[in-house]
């Protein structure tokens, strides 16, 4: 069927599907420009491949229907998006999509009356769903866009006028939002929701059979391992060379061998990571479509998990589910460890840069074996996607306690030993390890990916940036001086403990070196440094 | 009919003060220590407390502790009874954590076990001192076997231990409550406070911070309140404990006592500890 969206006044379920695909992959050919209008000179912005994440996620769901109603499409779409939302960007989006798929019902063809209507519903349900709207973000693109509709216009005009609009209200979010325009950016999510609208209005893309998503290998940085659930079995990763690789179809069959799946590349090389109770399938596989295998990496997640049971004790082995039990989010090796060896019952890999999805914590809160479920979300750009996941379940009771650093999940975990100790319940348990997180200062310390000027500081790039509490605070060329002066803004007059968590690659004998020379002049604080092994962060701090 | 003579005995892990054991005629059975290849009694005489915490950190190898055996069992208490007393109310260390009561046993069972009854404190330190003090004293004003019995267990209902472990090294070190120390996590410093009640130690606090754990001990005393007695515990740590009673002064009674724990306790719990033992007054109804 050759029906083209722009001159036709009305479309049905397999272009609405081609239309859909061609949003998700502009979308996806914009992911570093997306990913570069961050806010923050920090490095772990990354609006970009949230989107892009959640809406591979969305294609997914629809990739290989033949469906004529747009309504069933649409629903379908937009239940992948919010299976995949990432991110604050990304979790709006699924509910922009969602609310469109709301507008349209069971509607088999989508009229330019029915258009206006979704569009409405979409960014009444995406504003719903934010507790406290900020204008000049997403939100703010997918309100104003909506005033250029007209219901006396064709569903091509409309769909025209919405990119047009809404790319205006984008370049006007400086202006609604003083950060953007210190930092002399426009919104970023408010970028990609236009990326989306523009890929769905490119006329060129009118043949579904086209419709591919693409490899994002022309990323800055290489695509994040996205999040994994923990769970047993195998950890598999592998990297297939070769020519005329079919991307799309190696992530259907890697997503019938395992969970946590991740498939990225083009034509010529594909990244594979997937968890399976068996390595030799997908191997197998990868061999057969006659792909060169390189870079395999196999770890047996079992035994892995079995070390951490043994350290534990064979009690926590015998004792039957919990009452209540904790899924967190968390970076690094070392990081993931502290938070195993507090009890945490199940850890998403993730944060900085690497949110997980609103699908990732529903799997972790389905897996997880107390009926009362604390999530630790441990990132601003994660408690989103968590508080979607806990009000989309019903089985479990399910409590964000909204962390938004790792040194503050941990000591809510530390509260929340202490709170079982205790044996309180629930309610009382999610109130301590909330108490426990305002008593923190978090510094971080990571390093400025452009120049900037922001909060009075002049930040030149690489510059060591001291980032207290989520507000930039300090910036210096070394971590030393960064720290320091970080340190000086926080009261700690009634602080007994500071801990450095070193990340990737920083040593902890240049942490206690650091310590050394900080008690020179700090007194009264006892200092302790642990391995964190987190990304991004050479330093994390937390101050009790 | 004169009453019988009734003295009470006990191990060395009770803590009692040597003045209070002299005052009340109290016979203590030394448990002991081994280090390295030597076994040593804690008998206030071979092995020197202040010494032992001093090198404790410094040991190469985590030092034992042992229970006393059946045969120096029946020797204390046939010595004892051979300087004229009728019965002997023998109180010990818990079962659950020490093998002291059945060497304690066996070695009644050689003598004359009908003159011999055998109590177990199901408490550690002086959550067992509180016991024999107050044992002692109703022996010594002439009180016969059962009311004895029955004052240690209003005394044991109504006394508590808590304590703050200053550094998990040691728990982790002894293996002695294996899965204590497991749930209490290796990776960060963690003061835990840990309570005993019968014959389990179990954590019933974690705190980051020093202040924040002593905070915790100084409201768990506050729960026990009215106090009848009060002993403050330590492990090497004695200024700590002076200062921790200085800060509840107002609810500690006149008598309260600031103790150092036995090594047989101290060596798996670790310098810097402090703790408390309580008896609320509702002991007396």
């Amino acid at each position: 069927m050759l029906t083209n969206p722009m001159t036709n006044t009305s479309i049905d379920g397999r272009v609405l599907k081609a239309m859909f695909g061609a949003g998700v992959e502009h979308v996806s050919n914009n992911v570093a420009l997306i990913n570069e209008l961050n806010v923050f000179p920090v490095p772990d912005g990354d609006t970009g491949i949230n989107l892009y994440h959640t809406l591979q996620r969305a294609w997914q769901e629809i990739t290989s229907m033949d469906e004529d109603a747009t309504g069933v499409v649409a629903e379908r779409f937009a239940y992948g998006a919010l299976m995949g939302a990432r991110g604050n960007s990304g979790t709006i989006m699924s509910q922009l999509l969602t609310g469109f798929a709301d507008g349209l019902g069971q509607a088999p063809l989508l009229t330019a009356p029915l258009f206006i209507d979704a569009c409405r519903s979409a960014v009444a349900r995406a504003y719903a769903a934010v507790s406290h709207p900020v204008e000049g973000t997403i939100l703010t693109v997918a309100r104003e866009s909506l005033e250029a509709l007209s219901a006396d216009a064709s569903l091509a005009e409309n769909l025209a006028s919405l990119v047009d609009a809404a790319g205006t209200s984008l370049n006007n979010t400086p202006n609604l939002l003083p950060l953007l325009k210190e930092a002399g950016v426009v919104d970023a999510g408010g970028m990609g929701l236009l990326c989306f609208l523009q890929g769905i209005q490119q006329k060129q893309r009118q043949d579904e059979t086209q419709i591919q998503v693409p490899a994002i290998s022309h990323l800055e940085r290489p695509a994040p391992l996205s999040s994994s659930v923990e769970a047993y079995g195998y950890d598999i990763q592998f990297l297939m060379l070769g020519e005329l690789l079919d991307v799309a179809a190696v992530l259907q069959e890697m997503e019938q061998l395992g969970w946590s799946v991740i498939v990225v590349g083009n034509p010529s090389a594909v990244k594979v990571h997937l968890h399976a109770d068996n390595p030799a399938p997908a191997l197998d596989y990868a061999v057969r479509s006659g792909a060169a295998l390189t870079d395999v990496v196999i770890e047996n997640m079992q035994l892995q998990a079995r070390d951490f049971a043994m350290r534990r004790g064979q009690q926590a082995l015998d004792a039957g589910a919990p009452e209540v039990s904790v899924i967190a989010v968390a970076d690094g090796a070392g990081m993931q460890a502290i938070f195993r060896d507090l009890n945490c019952a199940s850890i998403i890999a993730g944060g900085a840069g690497k949110n997980p999805s609103t699908e990732d914590f529903l799997g972790a809160i389905e897996r997880n074996p107390a009926p009362n479920v604390i999530i630790l979300p441990n990132h601003k750009d994660v408690v989103q996607a968590a508080e979607q996941a806990a009000s989309l379940q019903t089985a479990k009771r399910a409590r964000i306690v909204p962390t938004t650093s790792m040194p503050q999940g941990i000591s809510a975990m530390v509260a929340f030993g202490d709170a079982t100790d205790k044996n309180i319940e629930y309610d009382a348990i999610v109130a301590a390890m909330e108490a426990a997180c305002a008593a923190v200062n978090t510094i971080g310390i990571t390093r400025a990916t452009r120049e900037a000027r922001i909060n009075g500081l002049d930040i030149h790039q690489r510059d060591f940036l001291a980032i207290i509490d989520g507000v930039i605070g300090a910036a210096a060329t070394d971590i030393e001086s960064a720290l320091s002066k970080a340190l000086a803004f926080i009261d700690i007059e009634d602080k007994e403990l500071a801990t450095l968590y070193c990340g990737a690659g920083f040593a902890i004998s240049t942490a206690n070196d650091l310590i050394e020379s900080l008690l020179l002049t700090i007194k009264g604080i006892e200092f302790e440094a642990v391995h964190g092994g987190q990304s991004l962060y050479p330093l994390l701090v937390s101050i009790e | 009919m004169t009453s019988r003579s009734i003295r009470i005995a006990a191990d060395s892990v009770c803590d009692l003060p040597a003045e209070l054991r002299d005052a009340l005629g109290v016979h203590i059975i030394p448990t002991y220590v081994n280090i390295g290849g030597e076994s040593i009694a804690d008998d206030g005489r071979q092995l020197d407390r202040a010494r032992f915490y001093r090198e404790l950190p410094k040991m190469e190898s985590q030092p034992t502790t042992a229970a006393p055996s059946p045969g120096d069992a029946a020797s204390f208490y046939r010595e004892i009874l051979a300087a004229g007393v009728d019965e002997i109310i023998s109180i010990h260390v818990t079962e659950t954590l020490s093998a002291t009561l059945n060497a304690m046993r066996l070695g009644a069972e050689a003598v004359d076990s009908d003159r011999i009854t055998l109590v177990d404190s199901r408490q550690l330190t002086f959550g067992m001192g509180m016991q024999v003090w107050v044992a002692a004293e109703l022996a010594k004003a002439g009180a016969d076997r059962d009311s004895i019995l029955a004052a240690i267990e209003q005394v044991c209902r109504h006394s508590k231990v808590y304590a703050i472990i200053d550094s998990m090294e040691y728990l982790r070190r002894s293996g002695r409550v294996n899965a204590l120390a497991a749930s209490l996590g290796s990776m960060l410093r963690i003061k835990p406070v840990i309570a005993v009640e019968s014959g389990e130690v179990s954590s019933i606090g974690r705190l980051r911070t020093w202040t924040r754990a002593e905070q915790r001990l100084r409201d768990l005393v506050h729960e026990q309140t009215p106090l009848d007695r009060l002993a403050i515990l330590h492990v090497a740590n004695r200024l700590g404990a002076e200062k921790f009673l200085k800060s509840i002064q107002d609810i500690a009674p006149s008598d309260t006592l600031v103790i150092e724990t036995t090594p047989t306790i101290g060596t798996h719990i670790g310098p810097g500890s402090i703790g408390v033992a309580t008896l609320n007054r509702n002991w007396r109804q």
